[in-house]
């Protein structure tokens, strides 16, 4: 076996790191399995984290003024081991000492889990520890656990007072600033409005403070906020999720709410500001489930970057050269994807489409049934691109899983985008680009498997992905020393992010990460490693090596890219970093398959070598 | 079968009317003779096309089914600008799209091409004993306002394929152009009565 430190490439002497990675990573090493800060201590109470820390104080009182028993809101550094607060608020706080709308009734509504009165959220907590532990699968992922995902509105008949409802591990909510519901991931919106009241009096008293609430701690559930004008955005989780992250996820909720309605919808508040926007959602249930399930398996949804359908280069150039032709005729995005992944775009002059705009649009038109039925035109909006402003999108589904939009300014652009449409499905057809996209659909990108673990061999093989490798290479691969279980030296998953052209690649998934319930646990390792990778407060790191039970995680930022590779739990470092460099290695290899390569920006970077 | 002096036509056809109320099942009823028991919520507008032959014509159908989302209202006109005929269409089992649909007979009454052929369809017609809107009601409604009025029933197809036809019928003929591809229909009042006189009900 070749013993060099992966220095396989002759670029390596480009090495620009002047540090040692092995310094490097003995500076930022964490071993604890848990990202959580020390400072976070408390077990019981309940913290408020906001944006001026006054805010303490101003809450300290007006909990104490409005009664609740053993309540008391602790400093976010302080160590806490109080009363919770967070399950009084959520069932007997006494809304009269607050300037908001009364709880339609919800008093009455609790009345069922008055016996729970101590602490009714602790008690949820304590009995999802256990679930946690032993059975994930039981409250929040049945549905996911072997049957196919459907994006259907979920628990419609379970309300703040049903005790499933409490036991969800994360709750989303959209409500107005007079308290009025506009979304719930689970539960009838209408049911919630006593809820949703609770939810407006925590944000408009903290704001009456002349400060914005961001986060209350309560145990192990975090209630993470997020104020946009009039609309208000709350998360409810125990799912140890960074607080970054899940806001993150609050401003994916709210963009998607854009894609819908535009911004413009706060106008209807200023006329209005009792106005009910549920009907003006109606019938987008699935759009706003249908992210929320994204969020556990869509890794753009944290890394802010598209990925790429892998294909033959001579397939997307030929794909390419047809959207950009339309592109050229008055049209502002062509767009082609399969499922969520891009197989070819197109902006019209310097028009630039922001991944998340991607994500979001995709999102709309996966989870809408409708689109499939026939063609379709419909307004959408661009949150990144102009969030005011309504662009009329041309859908049109191929097959079962590939489609094309066609995205103008001008509503009465149908006949001639259909007419796009025609002649883009002919070339698609004739240089058989469908098929390549069905087979590349079945066939996968990267599979760690292929990751070759000696690179004079992987230079005499094709780079192409999805070859099939001569058995020799196979034995070869045998005769390494064992490093752990899994792909070569352990390697069990990696995602590659191009920091220059907003794409990612992620290793397909294959043993032992192979169940969805797997495959989240990781998404979610991977979200904690990139939110700690990206915390200004910390950061910014360049290398990140941690190990758990679960993994080894090791996460390398460098200017061009980020690389977030997964190993077994015993893998070894040294393995594990030429590992990395191999991944590089390979991702520049064929960079022009998986990544949507651009005229200007530069492709796939490799000046850069992580050393022991 | 395309014979000398035969009209094609080509109309552009708007469905209106409230969420739920049934458009997209009436429109997959008579585009594909399919019916969902839980069809999804249209999102903007589908378009279809679907081809009819009337004794005197062939007319190719452009149909918008558009999404009866309040939020979509203020974005109906992109859709039945220059449309030929209309089918506004509401639930017999729900008043408030009985209601619905008279907005929408009021609005196209307004806006719309004052020579459009506009149909009231009471949709979901087998839901007998769940019904609130009589056909009485809705047939003098009908008379009032020179709608032509059907109940149709998307599930058991029932009036469906008829309704079109009448709409089919009732268009007014152009002359036969050599070229009528995207050609929107201009309407001729003086032929309107002879369509008329054609049609079965």
């Amino acid at each position: 076996m070749p013993s060099d430190t992966g220095s396989s490439a002759p670029h390596h002497d480009l090495d620009p790191e002047p540090q040692s990675v092995e310094e490097q990573l003995a500076s930022v090493t964490l071993s604890v399995s848990d990202g959580q800060p020390s400072t976070h201590q408390e077990t019981n109470g309940v913290v408020l984290e906001s944006v001026n820390q006054n805010t303490q104080l101003v809450m300290e009182e007006q909990l104490q003024h409005i009664s609740v028993p053993a309540g008391e809101i602790d400093e976010v550094r302080e160590s806490a081991d109080r009363g919770v607060v967070w399950g009084r608020t959520a069932s007997e706080v006494d809304m009269d000492g607050l300037s908001s709308p009364s709880s339609s009734g919800y008093a009455g509504e609790r009345g069922s889990s008055s016996e729970t009165s101590g602490s009714v959220i602790g008690d949820v907590v304590e009995q999802d520890e256990i679930e946690e532990t032993r059975n994930d699968v039981i409250v929040d992922e049945v549905s996911e656990s072997r049957t196919p995902w459907l994006p259907a509105k979920r628990h419609v008949d379970e309300d703040d007072a049903s005790i499933s409802w409490r036991k969800r591990k994360k709750h989303f909510f959209i409500l107005s600033n007079s308290g009025k519901p506009i979304y719930s991931r689970y539960g009838d919106e209408h049911k919630l409005a006593g809820f949703s009241a609770t939810l407006q009096a925590i944000i408009s008293f903290v704001e009456d403070g002349g400060d914005c609430v961001k986060l209350l701690r309560a145990g192990k559930h975090q209630v993470v906020f997020l104020v946009k004008g009039p609309i208000y955005l709350v998360c409810i989780s125990c799912t140890e999720e960074p607080y970054e992250s899940l806001k993150g996820q609050l401003e994916l909720i709210y963009d998607q709410m854009l894609v819908i309605l535009t911004k413009s919808v706060n106008r209807c508040f200023e006329k209005n500001p009792k106005f009910d926007m549920t009907p003006l959602l109606g019938g987008t249930d699935v759009v706003f489930s249908s992210l929320i399930h994204s969020f556990s398996w869509n890794p753009a949804t944290f890394l802010h970057a598209y990925t790429c359908l892998p294909l033959a280069y001579a397939t997307r150039q030929a794909a390419g050269a047809i959207l950009q032709d339309v592109a050229d005729s008055g049209v502002l995005f062509a767009i082609l994807m399969s499922r969520h992944k891009v197989v070819s775009l197109v902006g019209a002059q310097k028009a630039s489409l922001h991944p998340d705009d991607m994500l979001l649009l995709a999102n709309f038109v996966m989870s809408s049934e409708s689109f499939r039925t026939s063609e379709s035109f419909s307004p959408v909006c661009l949150p990144r691109y102009n969030p005011f402003a309504f662009l009329y999108a041309y859908i049109h589904y191929f097959d079962a899983d590939t489609y094309l939009m066609l995205l103008t300014t001008n509503s009465d652009a149908f006949y001639h985008l259909k007419d796009c449409r025609i002649r883009i499905e002919a070339v698609l057809f004739k240089s058989n680009v469908l098929s390549e996209v069905q087979r590349s659909l079945i066939d996968g990108g990267m599979h760690i498997e292929d990751l070759l673990v000696d690179p004079l061999t992987r230079s005499e093989s094709s780079s192409h992905l999805g070859q099939h490798k001569p058995p020799t290479e196979s034995l070869e691969r045998l005769k390494e020393p064992y490093l752990g279980v899994g792909g070569p030296a352990g390697l069990w998953h990696f995602i590659y992010r191009s920091i220059y052209l907003d794409q990612y690649v992620s290793s397909e998934f294959s043993s032992p990460i192979n169940t969805p319930r797997q495959q989240k646990r990781l998404y979610r390792a991977y979200q904690k490693l990139f939110a700690s990778m990206h915390d200004k407060g910390v950061g910014p790191h360049k290398t990140q090596f941690r190990r758990d039970e679960n993994y080894v995680l090791l996460c390398w930022v460098t200017q061009d890219f980020e690389l977030y590779a997964a190993f077994d739990p015993l893998a070894d470092k040294a393995s594990a970093i030429k590992a990395c460099n191999r991944v590089c290695q390979w991702v520049k290899d064929v960079e022009n398959e998986i990544f949507l390569l651009d005229f200007i920006a530069p492709s796939v970077s490799f000046r850069y070598t992580l050393q022991e | 079968m395309a014979t000398i002096g035969h009209n094609n036509i080509n109309a552009k056809l708007v469905l209106l009317g409230d969420m739920g109320a049934g458009k997209s099942s009436i429109v997959l009823r008579f585009v594909k003779g399919q019916f969902l028991e839980f069809q999804e919520s249209t999102i903007g507008a589908a378009f279809f096309s679907q081809t009819l032959a009337v004794n005197d014509a062939t007319v190719k159908f452009e149909i918008w089914d558009t999404a009866g989302q309040e939020r979509y209202h203020s974005l109906a006109p992109m859709y039945y600008r220059g449309a030929a005929a209309a089918i506004i269409v509401y639930d017999i089992t729900n008043e408030d799209s009985f209601a619905r649909a008279k907005k929408w007979v009021l609005e196209l009454q307004k806006q719309g091409n004052p020579n459009m052929v506009v149909a009231l369809a009471g949709n979901k017609a087998d839901l007998e004993d769940k019904r609130k809107v009589t056909a009485e009601e809705a047939r003098a409604y009908a008379e009032e306002n020179n709608l032509f009025f059907m109940e149709t029933s998307a599930k058991t197809a029932s009036n469906v394929n008829d309704m079109f036809c009448e709409i089919a019928k009732r268009l007014p003929r152009a002359q036969p152009a050599p070229n009528p591809a995207g050609m929107v229909l201009v309407d001729r009042p003086s032929e309107g009565s002879r369509a008329a006189a054609s049609c079965c009900s």
